[in-house]
């Protein structure tokens, strides 16, 4: 187990180390101003230094992107099985799903702060829309790729519709339903981040407030809080996918 | 947030070319905003033919977002239109940067609130409640918030678009009193504009600033630009027109009124120059009072050189 897990835990440590320590050489090397691009190490110390700022910062960004994420699971799953229902629904609507990916979130970040208020609401609903439609996607994917003898089969024992979706197009389509909330959880940080942009609180206040009082360390060590979440995200819908996947692989195997 | 990136790498990448490269051919002039009656000046010296009488060519590049300091810093440009407060923040940062001409005596920054509210001073603004939309890290902000009652009130970012506060009658907001003001009474809303300079934070604004080592080194260039965008200005305060319309070709969200209204409404802030200075000249005082305020907000880790953060480049080109 340790073996694995040292070959899981050492190349990538080793690439940051290794990336970090180039860009640390070539910054000095070149004289590069702490304000232009400042170096590995100077972001090390204000991540470290300033945790008592970005710590309450990533945890405000972090419920944000929570309710986002969860939102656009809900109601991308759910909008997903409505589009499957039927071919003509699927026509109708599916080419306004694409809609929700091609949405310029920094251009209507400050209309969401006119139509949500200040705060949270605003900030759940940037992340909300930009991890909407990744969760759509797949979910349809997911639930259109069931195998049709299967299908033939729930039809023949004159299984419900209800019950054809819960027993089987649900199940099949779960490990894309898991793919799509993956992508959605890294997008979601960044909406939350522009969401707040606008609507305020959290990392991106930060970032903005360091921009302009030119505490270019800060930026980045924000951008590395931020990182952090996106890869604890990712991190934990990957488990979820897996704990569930084993379950339902379980459970297949024992009707069989 | 990946823009952020890309704009490192771009001045990093810029940063290690330019290094050593000559000043020679056009001065490159970095705006940190639209051209508008703000930069009437530099504009009117281009094409009033000020600069050419000087022996300078003039490019100018930048706009909302530039990175100014940094590309000053980095050498993409010669000059940059930074605030006083930028200037000494990036001194602190350990920044050559010097101010060597400083269009607005008083800082044309204020807090626009409706009409229909009570408040008729700045305090009172902050007392009463509601939200203030703001910039986050602007250094006046700090300053008002440690001097006035904010308990009551909602510090909200401010994203440059007045649609919020023409839909809120509580919101509160950060103005350039030669833009929102007018744009806001143009879509019909009644409002009150409070100066910032009022409550005794008064840095200089739209503030032409270059590297020190250039200062020092071509100081006769330095001299010549200045010169002549002291020209520029008073050209621009005799009949704004003719710039104003170079301006609208190069900024067509603005219209022809606005330009107007706005190059009505800055003309006592450049106008108020300390007793005998000519436009845009500067004294130590005042940048030693910004240094110890923005030093008590925190804003920098040294006590600032109130002496090297300016260079001064004469009075000439003035005529008034």
């Amino acid at each position: 187990m340790t073996r694995v897990r040292a070959e899981i835990v050492l190349p990538p440590v080793i690439a940051l180390v290794a990336v970090a320590a180039l860009a640390e050489g070539a910054i000095r090397a070149f004289g590069v101003s702490p304000l232009v691009l400042p170096a590995p190490s100077a972001v090390a110390s204000a991540a470290f230094e300033r945790a008592p700022i970005l710590l309450p910062a990533l945890w405000t960004t972090a419920r944000s992107v929570l309710v986002g994420l969860a939102l656009s699971t809900i109601v991308g799953v759910g909008a997903a099985i409505a589009l499957a229902s039927t071919r003509w629904v699927e026509r109708a609507f599916y080419p306004y799903a694409i809609f929700f990916q091609t949405v310029p979130i920094v251009a209507i970040a400050p209309l969401l702060v006119i139509w949500f208020g200040y705060g949270p609401p605003a900030v759940v609903a940037a992340a909300f829309i930009v991890s909407l439609f990744p969760v759509i996607a797949n979910t349809l994917a997911g639930l259109q790729s069931v195998d049709p003898d299967l299908r033939d089969l729930f039809r023949l024992y004159g299984a419900s519709r209800l019950a054809t979706l819960r027993k089987l197009a649900f199940p099949w389509a779960l490990p894309n339903i898991l793919t799509g909330v993956r992508i959605a959880a890294g997008l979601a940080v960044i909406g939350a981040i522009v969401g707040e942009f606008v609507g305020g609180g959290g990392l991106g206040l930060v970032v903005l407030g360091a921009m302009r009082e030119q505490r270019t360390d800060l930026v980045f060590a924000a951008v590395l809080y931020a990182s952090a979440l996106g890869l604890a995200l990712f991190a934990a819908v990957d488990l979820a996918c897996r704990v569930t996947l084993r379950r339902w692989q379980r459970h297949d195997a024992g009707e069989r | 947030m990946s823009r952020a990136l890309a704009i490192a790498l771009l001045l990093l990448a810029v940063a290690a070319c330019n290094r050593g490269s000559s000043d020679r051919g056009a001065t490159r002039v970095a705006l940190n905003w639209k051209p508008e009656p703000e930069f009437g000046g530099l504009y009117e010296a281009v094409h009033g033919g000020a600069f050419a009488r000087h022996g300078v060519s003039v490019e100018i590049t930048g706009g909302p977002g530039a990175p100014v300091v940094q590309m000053i810093e980095s050498g993409q440009v010669e000059f940059g239109v930074v605030s006083a407060d930028e200037v000494l923040i990036a001194r602190d940062r350990g920044v050559d940067l010097v101010a060597v001409f400083a269009t607005y005596q008083t800082n044309p920054q204020g807090i626009m609130v409706h009409a229909q509210r009570r408040a008729t001073a700045l305090p009172e603004v902050f007392s009463e409640g509601g939200r203030l939309a703001v910039e986050p890290g602007l250094a006046y902000v700090k300053y008002l918030q440690q001097h006035y009652d904010f308990s009551k009130l909602a510090v909200v970012p401010y994203s440059y678009s007045i649609g919020p506060f023409l839909t809120d009658a509580g919101l509160a907001q950060q103005v350039f009193v030669t833009a929102e003001p007018i744009a806001a009474r143009r879509s019909g809303a009644d409002v009150r504009v409070f100066l910032v300079a009022d409550s005794g934070f008064n840095p200089y604004a739209a503030v032409y600033a270059t590297r020190g080592s250039r200062a020092r080194e071509a100081r006769a260039e330095v001299e010549g630009f200045v010169a002549a965008l002291r020209e520029g200005w008073s050209g621009y305060l005799r009949d704004p027109r003719a710039s104003n319309q170079a301006m609208a070709r190069l900024n067509t969200e603005m219209d022809a009124e606005t330009f107007e209204k706005a190059a009505a409404a800055q003309r006592p802030l450049i106008e108020s120059v300390s007793a005998g200075g000519a436009l845009g000249s500067m004294t130590t005082e005042r940048w030693d009072e910004l240094g110890k305020q923005l030093q008590a907000l925190g804003l920098l880790d040294h006590p600032a050189k109130p002496g090297e953060c300016w260079f001064d480049a004469g009075t000439s080109g003035s005529t008034r």
